[in-house]
């Protein structure tokens, strides 16, 4: 039995993963195996893609194996996980967060290519990345919009997908008083310039889940999970069956109906209920998107659930979800916080 | 202000104003997008590959397929299908075929080699210790053979085994199980490529343009008038109306069936649908003794039926596969239930001597200049808005819908692969040396 070390890695968000390593296998192996994910590729020392910084401890390389490093490289810390040998207890650092793919934050200008008013208090902002600009996000994660001339920041998830770059398009709720409404409406013209920060948020589609996906939107919470929607669309493949409760308090505050219609259209497994919780004669369902859940949605043990809109609607929805038999940790969350 | 970067728009085409009246309007159009995406093909469905006579035992072939390079061997009778891309370098393994044993195909230039079941990498020639050995491979592709034909489910890298679906689901609507559905007086059953004793005969050949173009003619009841003068038509002096017009709200059924083909039914020669066979203002009448009944359904991923054509008892099928967003290939293939030897051979020889160069050729060569009639317009995006459709165009415009809904994935761009930089030297170079982008891989003669 070869002698065992402890390793830790540290992602970029804080996250950290420790592990026991013997001191004749790769650290790749080890922290795949232990099931931490890594970037990596080429498993032989030659693409890089599992370079990592020493921060305590010593590593040596593996027997026979070569490296892609430079010296100073390797002066300065840098390791390729796929060649290295725990010598003694390690910490690493790594560039990346711990959610696949490690996408890092970035800054970037994007023009106003349309401001349209889709509902009594709904505006959808439609932007452009600049030129030499690209913000890449998961569906359902968001962006930070600077408002102009105020300098304030304010968050919304896409209701576009990646796949509809260099375009993005935002559903906003108007607010009396908030910085973000009085811009659009008094502020904001075709071909303005905003600056934009993002991705961010732990609120993402898990693809490639075969089970049944429940989809609840309150208001414009229908943006993010419109963003899955759409994505699982793209994935093409079998796609698992889907439904999306979506509601508003009254009928004139509904939007996206039509997009909805052509969703429908497209994906045959896909069964969407539109609520007014304060309209009883409305032609729509009576009551929140909460309510509109019933016991033979959840027959599937695996089913998953995403859910965003307002907290008590996040709340409700959570509670009746797992009464309904979803597993706790099956259920993803985002609560909308107005911001004036 | 000196070091604040300039912030510069993209370039940006013009969106071009689009009528809501028209038949193909904004809000029509949305209804296919996915349609309109799916420029490279739809994925995850079968395809033909070759036909079972163009791949000899142990032989090598490589194609493209919605921007796929595919690798064909056959071994032991069985053909296998990988990815014709080494993933090493990226070199196509079917350039140079090189084989050391009966289960496994090698990279003729640094020595990948994969097994052909499953396509991962069972050994590297001068390196057999590698760590990548077990750990990576190549995406297989599933294979079904019919009536002489080698189909191959191609799929997506990720697209599991346990969702490939039988071969049926992609394949025209079957008789006799749909007659009561869709009942023809004059032919109770047409044959499927499936049925015991089938026999396929056919062609295919590359057209220059996309699969969709193509794929619509097939089933645009407007379109046969490009058939107006075709010899066949006037040897056996058939009735062939200029155009048929429909009649009636259910003119075409869309079949959506859990377990089975997603398609559209038309019912040509039916009080839904009325033959045009006279345009007076311009002094045209049809003359004619015999009448020419058939009936054309299309099913995903782009499959035709014409049944009752060219003969009685015969079906035409074809299929528009895509090899880019630029090229496909055009199947065509005759099919006939022929139970004993001598209606095998009658059906060979009538195949050789009228069907493949009057009508296959003949007929059909007609509708491939059209295909690329339309590709200019078509190619760079505008004529998806600029088209202006009219009564007839009911048939492509509810494929387009069915489409939209049915298919099991949209092909990305091809990556790395023939056709996806058109202006590359090599596509000039072959081009100019008179072998034209095509579906085959050209073997390295050494």
């Amino acid at each position: 039995m070869s002698q065992t070390h402890t390793v830790t890695f540290r992602f970029a968000d804080g996250a950290s993963r420790a592990i026991d390593v013997a001191e004749d296998e790769t650290l790749l192996d080890a922290a795949l195996a232990g099931g931490v994910p890594l970037m990596h590729q080429c498993r032989s020392g030659s693409c890089s893609s599992c370079i990592a910084t020493i921060c305590e401890g010593d590593t040596s390389n593996q027997p026979g194996s070569s490296s892609t490093l430079l010296a100073s490289e390797y002066e300065a810390g840098h390791r390729l996980l796929c060649v290295s040998r725990a010598q003694s207890d390690c910490t690493f650092d790594l560039s990346y967060g711990s959610a696949e793919g490690g996408v890092v934050p970035v800054e970037v200008n994007a023009f106003v290519n349309a401001i349209e008013p889709i509902a009594s208090n709904v505006v959808k902002l439609s932007l452009e990345l600049a030129e030499g600009n690209w913000l890449s996000f998961k569906p359902g994660q968001f962006v930070q919009i600077e408002v102009p001339g105020v300098g304030k920041l304010r968050s919304y998830s896409p209701v576009s997908t990646e796949a509809d770059l260099p375009t993005l398009e935002l559903l906003i709720r108007l607010l009396p008083e908030g910085v973000m409404s009085s811009w659009l409406k008094s502020g904001a013209n075709v071909d303005d310039v905003v600056k934009l920060k993002g991705p961010y948020g732990a609120f993402f589609l898990r693809e490639k889940r075969r089970a049944p996906h429940i989809f609840v939107a309150g208001g414009t919470g229908l943006a993010p999970v419109l963003s899955m929607i759409d994505r699982m669309r793209q994935i093409g493949g079998r796609k698992p069956p889907m439904l999306l409760s979506f509601g508003c308090a009254t009928s004139d505050a509904l939007f996206y109906l039509d997009e909805l219609e052509l969703r429908r259209q497209w994906l045959p497994g896909l069964d969407t209920r539109i609520c007014v919780d304060r309209e009883p004669d409305s032609c729509y369902h009576n009551g929140s998107p909460v309510s509109a859940l019933r016991p033979e949605d959840v027959t599937d043990p695996d089913t998953v659930a995403y859910l965003c809109g307002p907290q008590g609607m996040i709340d409700a929805a959570t509670r009746r979800l797992i009464e309904l038999g979803v597993a706790p940790e099956n259920v993803f969350a985002e609560q909308f916080v107005p911001s004036n | 202000m000196a070091d604040e970067p300039v912030v510069r728009r993209r370039v940006v085409k013009a969106a071009s104003g689009i009528s809501e009246a028209r038949v193909n309007g904004q809000k029509t159009q949305s209804q296919y997008q996915p349609y309109k995406d799916a420029a490279w093909g739809f994925i995850n469905h079968w395809y033909p590959a070759v036909f079972s006579k163009e791949l000899a035992e142990d032989e090598v072939k490589g194609i493209q397929i919605c921007g796929i390079p595919i690798v064909l061997r056959r071994v032991d009778g069985k053909v296998y299908a990988l990815k014709d891309q080494c993933l090493h370098r990226g070199v196509r393994l079917s350039e140079k075929p090189m084989c050391f044993n009966k289960k496994t195909i090698s990279c003729w230039y640094h020595g990948f080699t994969f097994d052909l079941k499953d396509g991962k990498l069972s050994t590297i020639v001068a390196n057999p210790d590698d760590k990548l050995v077990g750990t990576t491979g190549l995406t297989s592709y599933p294979t079904e053979e019919v009536a002489g034909m080698v189909f191959v489910f191609v799929r997506e890298d990720d697209f599991a085994d346990e969702d490939v679906p039988p071969l049926s689901q992609d394949l025209p609507f079957r008789f006799p199980e749909n007659s009561e559905r869709f009942p023809h007086p004059l032919w109770p059953a047409a044959p499927s490529l499936l049925d015991a004793d089938a026999v396929g005969h056919g062609m295919h050949r590359t057209g220059y343009g996309n699969w969709r173009i193509a794929c619509e003619n097939g089933f645009d009841n407007a379109h046969i008038l490009v058939h107006k003068d075709n010899t066949i038509v006037h040897a056996m002096e058939w009735v062939l109306p200029l155009g048929i017009l429909p009649t009636s709200d259910d003119c075409i059924t869309v079949v959506e069936d859990e377990q089975g083909p997603k398609g559209m039914m038309q019912w040509l020669f039916t009080e839904k649908w009325a033959p045009v066979l006279e345009n007076e203002s311009l002094g045209l009448k049809v003359e004619g003794l015999k009448g020419r009944f058939y009936r054309t359904s299309v099913v995903l991923p782009g499959v035709l039926m014409v049944e009752n054509w060219p003969g009685e008892h015969i079906v035409q099928y074809e299929w528009y596969v895509p090899i880019t967003d630029d090229l496909h290939e055009y199947w065509e293939v005759l099919v006939k239930v022929c139970p004993t030897e001598k209606e095998r051979a009658d059906f060979q020889y009538k195949f050789d001597r009228v069907y493949k160069p009057l009508c296959l050729h003949g007929f059909n060569d007609c509708d491939l200049y059209a295909r690329e009639a339309m590709q200019n317009f078509y190619a760079d995006g505008t004529g998806w808005d600029d088209e202006q459709l009219v009564a007839t165009d009911i048939s492509p415009i509810t494929w387009r819908k069915l489409a939209s809904r049915w298919n099991r994935g949209i092909a990305k761009p091809g990556k790395g692969v023939a056709g996806s930089v058109k202006t590359h030297s090599i596509r000039f170079k072959d081009t100019a040396a008179g072998k034209p982008p095509g579906y085959f891989v050209e073997q390295i003669e050494d």
